[in-house]
């Protein structure tokens, strides 16, 4: 975005152009053309993300409980990240959800779907067959997935019937039990991500250039060690685009647990509380942002700094 | 789990009417209802837009036909119904967008909520018309802080302790003579050695117990103090809290010990199974029971005595109804006359016709004949106060988002009760001025 920015001001009249530019000048319809695909839809970002942004992080330092006007919203400076960290129970158990989710992502659905995307790029028989059935959960919501796993996992569910116990009182209580219900909503949330990442490499592995393979094999290095030495290192901008999404997705983790049990009770989510203090009858507008700030900067500073890293490498 | 889940928030009754219509209402969870409107009504109608969260079949019903008893009373009613979570979630949106003129609600400090915050037109000149219609403490119910009214009562159900007079039988236990906490702690005892779940209790969406807690509290600590502890007078902190606590925990061994995983209806289909005893409950529990031979077979008493100079003498029993909204205004001439008509005989026996175990808050409403339905009615006769729900009595951004989750812990670990006390009372005075 920005490189294009440059190219537009100086094209548009710059003086003197301080890279050389294989255009030199732009018609007043490439002009248009240009304003029309960059600024507008920058115009448009602008507007609906970044000022809204701002402006969330501006109200996490007043309070305001979504009524009336500008004149109802008091300062409150710190004051509610204050009280977020020193009493608000359910923040730090979502901040360790949170972090949980994150790791259990980074550590077995994404090598499990690059180990898929290993397997079935080999050509097996029914390969096709595989691919589809590991990609359909990412078809359905996580609304809907969240209700069929609850079936599953329910006291009187296919688990515990498989179990042979489902009685209410007695039976194990998959999403009832806090020490248990995290896991298991890590493992749902992880069958749906195995078949992303595998279908990302595996879009990835198909644009490798064969003979790269071609020459390993011929000299004599195993398909596992090509893999591993010639194939994934070619794959970096998967790798980039796999990261973000990882960080990305544990952090804005949502609506699962939301249908599960509002996200209470051992399934606490940075995304939930700020959905619960700022929409509903009860608005804590102020809270809410603060909480929304601070999953705002968990999630872009890690992302920033290591996109920067990975072009600054690039150049 | 299916819509119950989605809606874990909503109000007691509306769940009720969602469970009765079963599986598959997600779909019908949407957004926006169609209006049932007043069908071809005459231009000459008098004209007014009404808000409403009853989206279940059984709710709509009952608006169709009171809307229908409004159009033959010469009203032109556009009715709006919208899913009943998402009228809840955003209602603050709502009634500061462009609202219709009249809306279904709540009375206590959910609604004086609204009316102190100016979203809400103030109806007290329709109540020097239709006070005669209903006793002093709708009144009361009705009036905001400012002492006006906003609020037209409709309906109402009391919280009390629900068993299966069969049940009760086969054990040998008589539900009249349990009067006092030994009474009722010796019952359980009874139920418990023929291997049933003495009470069942489920707190999964998080507002269920909040019932239980204000019966224990009331009795423990009077009515009076439950006032104070809704409206900030009184602390968490203090020690008469603990008190209600320690007395609730001795209710603890005689429940079922996965509260968290059911929801209150799931909690409810045990009585009705005869696998539990009793449920402390609204008397929407008999939204579950299809079979009309079970449902003749379900009976309540009240909360027991736990501290003797309280009695048995105050009630949960919440009033829903209507308001005007602020957008009322602009067609107030109408948006009141209707309000006059929903507090009429003309309105109740519309709903009446269509849902026969409703008690209306209308005092010209003749008795009814279902035994169930009496012993509501003389339950609330008989108590001295008669209080909201916790979520009903106090401000909404202290109920759902902190009551409800410590309630929830409170249920997991009894033991950290002081902490649990001790940090309400913290979050309470940390909470923004109103």
């Amino acid at each position: 975005m920005s490189t294009t920015r440059t190219d537009l001001t100086t094209a548009a009249g710059a003086k003197a152009p301080r890279r050389r530019r294989r255009r030199s000048n732009f018609t007043k319809k490439d002009r248009a053309v240009l304003f029309g695909l960059v600024g507008l839809p920058t115009v448009l970002h602008v507007l609906f993300v970044w000022v809204p942004a701002i402006l969330t992080v501006f109200l996490s330092f007043t309070f305001w409980d979504g009524i009336g006007g500008v004149k109802n919203i008091h300062w409150a400076g710190f004051q509610n990240y204050h009280q977020i960290f020193t009493l608000y129970d359910a923040f730090p158990k979502a901040l360790r959800n949170n972090a949980l989710w994150l790791g259990f992502f980074a550590f077995v659905p994404t090598p499990l779907g690059i180990l898929l995307a290993y397997f079935i790029d080999k050509n097996l028989k029914g390969s096709k067959f595989y691919q589809t059935a590991f990609y359909l959960p990412m078809v359905l919501s996580l609304a809907v997935t969240g209700i069929v796993w609850d079936y599953v996992f329910r006291t009187n569910g296919l688990v515990n019937s498989l179990l042979g116990n489902t009685n209410s009182e007695t039976a194990i209580s998959w999403f009832g039990d806090p020490h248990k219900n995290i896991w298991v909503v890590l493992g749902i949330a992880s069958w749906r991500h195995i078949g992303y990442v595998m279908l990302l490499y595996l879009a990835g592995m198909k644009a490798v250039d064969p003979s790269l393979h071609e020459a390993a094999g011929i000299d004599g290095a195993s398909d596992w060690y090509t893999f591993r030495r010639v194939v994934f290192p070619s794959l970096r901008p998967v790798n980039v685009i796999i990261i973000v999404v990882t960080v990305i997705d544990s952090l804005r983790a949502f609506d699962l647990v939301f249908i599960i049990n509002r996200g209470r009770n051992g399934l606490e989510l940075l995304g939930v509380l700020v959905y619960e203090n700022i929409f509903g009858e009860s608005s804590r507008i102020g809270w809410g942002a603060a909480l929304a700030t601070m999953l705002f900067l968990m999630s872009i500073i890690p992302i920033m700094v290591y996109l920067y890293q990975t072009f600054r490498a690039d150049d | 789990m299916s819509d119950q889940n989605l809606q874990s928030d909503v109000s007691r009754r509306s769940v009720l009417k969602g469970a009765a219509a079963g599986a598959g209402v997600v779909a019908a969870g949407g957004f926006l209802a169609a209006g049932a409107g007043a069908g071809a009504a005459s231009a000459a109608g008098k004209a007014v837009s009404l808000g409403s969260n009853q989206s279940d079949p059984a709710a709509r019903k009952s608006d169709a036909a009171w809307v229908a008893a409004a159009t033959k009373a010469g009203f032109d009613v556009k009715l709006n119904t919208v899913d009943h979570n998402t009228f809840q979630n955003q209602i603050n949106s709502y009634l500061q967008g462009t609202p219709d003129d009249v809306f279904t609600w709540f009375a206590g400090y959910r609604m004086q909520f609204f009316a102190s915050k100016g979203l809400a037109t103030d109806i007290s000149d329709v109540w020097s018309k239709i006070g005669k219609n209903f006793t002093k403490g709708y009144k009361t119910a009705s009036t905001g802080l400012d002492g006006k009214q906003y609020f037209v009562p409709t309906t109402w159900y009391p919280w009390a302790v629900m068993y299966r007079k069969s049940v009760f039988k086969a054990a040998g236990v008589d539900p009249s003579s349990i009067i006092t906490w030994a009474d009722f702690i010796a019952a359980c005892k009874v139920f418990k050695s023929k291997g049933l779940t003495p009470i069942a209790l489920g707190d999964k969406g998080g507002w269920e117990a909040m019932g239980t807690f204000d019966l224990v509290n009331m009795r423990t600590n009077g009515y009076k103090f439950h006032v104070d502890l809704m409206g900030g007078r009184a602390s968490w902190g203090d020690a008469r809290v603990q008190k209600t606590f320690k007395n609730w925990e001795s209710m603890f061994p005689y429940q079922n010990t996965n509260t968290l995983d059911l929801e209150w209806s799931d909690a409810a289909q045990l009585v009705l199974q005869k696998k539990a005893a009793m449920q402390v409950m609204g008397a929407f529990h008999a939204s579950i029971y299809t079979d009309a031979a079970d449902l003749a077979d379900l009976a309540l008493f009240p909360f027991p005595e736990i501290n003797k100079a309280n009695r048995r003498d105050a009630v949960d029993a919440p009033i829903d109804g209507y308001m005007l909204s602020k957008g009322a205004s602009k067609n107030l001439a109408n948006a009141k006359a209707l309000a006059t008509f929903i507090a009429s005989t003309d309105y109740a026996n519309a709903v009446l016709s269509v849902a026969p175990t409703a008690l209306f808050a209308n005092s010209n409403m003749p008795a009814s004949d279902n035994a169930f339905v009496r012993q509501q009615v003389d339950l609330v006769k008989s108590s001295k106060y008669i209080a909201q729900f916790l979520d009903r009595d106090t401000r909404p951004d202290f109920a759902g988002p902190i009551v409800g989750p410590a309630i929830q812990s409170f249920l997991k670990n009894p033991g950290d009760k002081a902490k649990i006390a001790t940090n309400l009372s913290k979050q309470w005075d940390a909470l923004p001025p109103a």
